[in-house]
């Protein structure tokens, strides 16, 4: 294993241009329409997975039911990280959340778009000299909106939302392409964080190549070190435990050793 | 289809071009369903938005969602059974909607009737839980057996409700069905028949759309969703799609047993909103029943009230 102080420190974030590569302009006129359509389908419906891990969840009830109602700009809570498009950190993230964050996060279909609520989900608020603590939750994810505040009120995280729709809507919010463009700078302050074994179940630089989204930072000195320690994922062992038949199971197996 | 025959050779003009009719139908029926399915989806939105004194979805809210799933640029998907699972649910649907007469349309009604009717609803449950099988999420599994289990509680006093109505008119033959209420007036109606068939029906209704008390195997909160859990992208946006034909199949199919069919669109628009908004209405101020004391309700309650129904249409 790797000691943490073997993993090189992420230089400060090469800019990396994002849009449409050179030499694949469309040429149909219909397919800008149709871009267009899609975008506004978007921007006008978006499942929320929220994160509920510190006081800013507060402020999310109040903000769905009858005092502002959230469905009015079609935006409704989901359970699950495959169904959802936003990913709300409610507060703030320590280093064992920010793992399942990051988990649930890379489960996530894209288009996906997180949005930190919250000063600590900024720079850490005020758990700043916690040491416990991830202090800019856009180390570790490509963070598409903040909103910021201890805690913002509801009409402040409705705004938010509503500025995240207009980015969609204008095709704009594409930080997800961050995460598969420049991969190498987000594991290397992941594995600064969680270790140089960090693993997880989702590889991000396969489904870079698979849809495209190879860019040049993909790879590099952090992608190398994960290549290192990656273990290939294996189906779960299957079992069923029925209390009563493994007592009689050992039961059995002692008699066995009685005689 | 007289020009078509006019200048057709004389050897073909014995042709028969009806066919060209039902084939119209066909790709009609299922379009129309999902329209008004869409129209079903945003109306039980409203209305639980309505009891929660929220103002509610858009008006083109579900068309959105659907899109916008069917447009996610990376899909998660778990094997070829996950993909066609879904296939599955949606075909069930639409091979069902084409056996439900609307105005002016009976579709392959005629030919099919009642028994075959049941058997294409059942595939979306069986097609789903092929999809889900693939994606190995305990929750999936545990939602979808409580899915099935729920299939055995409600087909029982739906079965017995079918029957009933069948052996009242004396046909299967749901075209026969509704000419035979529209011919006497509301006197004739299903539901003035048969009251206590059509209540073990909406019973049973509330149970096939899955709603609450009935809810057990979808329970966010506890199993996420359960058969929806692996469901991302594509997915999803198939079982919204399966979702408008669901509420438009249990929907029309009421209509068609209890309420007369339609006589023409305006009516059966009506009457199909009505009946799907009383279970949604119920929903919402109920919490949920476990899979077991669901299974005793559905076996006790509509299952006697639908049997002593029976008793009154026999004799």
């Amino acid at each position: 294993m790797t000691h943490i102080d073997q993993v090189p420190t992420p230089g400060a974030p090469r800019p990396v241009e994002i849009g449409v590569k050179p030499g694949t302009k469309r040429t149909n006129p219909f397919a800008r329409v149709f871009d267009e359509l899609v975008r506004f389908a978007q921007s006008r419906s978006l499942f929320m997975l929220h994160y509920c891990t510190g006081c800013g969840a507060v402020e999310l009830p109040p903000a769905m039911t009858s005092r502002f109602d959230m469905e009015r700009l079609g935006i409704q809570p989901m359970v699950s990280p495959r169904q959802a498009d936003i990913l709300l950190i409610t507060g703030y993230v320590s280093v064992k959340t920010l793992k399942r964050v990051i988990l649930t996060y890379e489960q996530m279909n894209s288009p996906k778009y997180v949005i930190g609520i919250c000063s600590c989900t900024v720079n850490g608020g005020m758990y700043w000299q916690s040491y416990a603590t991830a202090k800019k939750l856009n180390d570790y994810m490509p963070v598409d909106i903040y909103i910021a505040g201890c805690m913002p009120r509801p009409e402040a995280v409705i705004e938010g939302l509503r500025g995240l729709i207009e980015n969609i809507r204008t095709g704009r919010a594409d930080a997800w392409k961050d995460y598969y463009r420049r991969y190498d700078h987000y594991l290397g302050n992941q594995q600064r964080l969680f270790g140089a074994d960090w693993q997880t179940p989702t590889d991000v630089i396969a489904e870079a190549r698979h849809y495209d989204l190879f860019g040049p930072a993909t790879l590099g000195a952090h992608t190398a070190l994960l290549e290192q320690h990656q273990r290939p994922l294996e189906a779960l062992e299957m079992r069923i435990e029925i209390p009563e038949l493994m007592r009689r199971r050992s039961r059995s197996d002692q008699g066995g050793t009685a005689q | 289809m007289d020009w078509l025959s006019a200048v057709s050779l004389d050897g073909l003009a014995a042709v028969d071009f009806r066919w060209l009719g039902l084939v119209l139908e066909l790709i009609l029926m299922p379009l129309i369903a999902f329209v008004v399915g869409l129209g079903l989806v945003l109306m039980l939105r409203k209305i639980a938005a309505r009891l929660q004194r929220r103002v509610g979805p858009p008006l083109l809210q579900p068309l959105w969602d659907i899109i916008k799933l069917h447009a996610k640029e990376t899909q998660t998907s778990h094997g070829l059974i996950h993909e066609i699972g879904i296939v599955m649910a949606i075909g069930g649907y639409v091979a069902a909607v084409t056996l439900l007469p609307v105005p002016g349309m009976n579709g392959l009604a005629a030919q099919g009737g009642l028994i075959a009717l049941l058997y294409m609803t059942m595939i979306p449950s069986l097609g789903l839980a092929l999809g889900v099988g693939q994606c190995a999420n305990p929750n999936g599994s545990i939602g979808i057996s409580r899915a099935l289990t729920a299939m055995l509680a409600y087909d029982v006093p739906m079965v017995i409700v079918i029957f009933g109505v069948a052996f009242h008119f004396g046909s299967l033959n749901l075209v026969y069905l509704i000419a035979a209420q529209q011919a006497g007036g509301i006197a004739t109606w299903g539901i003035v028949q048969m009251p206590l068939l059509a209540l073990a029906g909406l019973f049973a209704l509330q149970g096939m759309l899955g709603k609450q008390p009935f809810e057990i195997y979808v329970a966010p909160a506890e199993i996420a969703t359960g058969p929806m859990v692996e469901m991302g992208g594509k997915f999803l946006g198939g079982l919204f799609v399966m979702q408008c034909f669901q509420l438009y199949t249990a929907g029309v199919l009421y209509v068609a047993l209890f309420l007369g069919g339609g006589e023409n669109w305006l009516t059966f628009l009506f009457k199909v909103f009505v009946v799907t908004a009383i279970p949604m209405t119920i929903a919402m101020v109920f919490p949920r029943y476990r899979t077991e004391d669901m299974v005793r309700l559905f076996w006790k309650w509509p299952t006697m009230i639908g049997l002593l129904g029976i008793a009154f249409v026999m004799n």
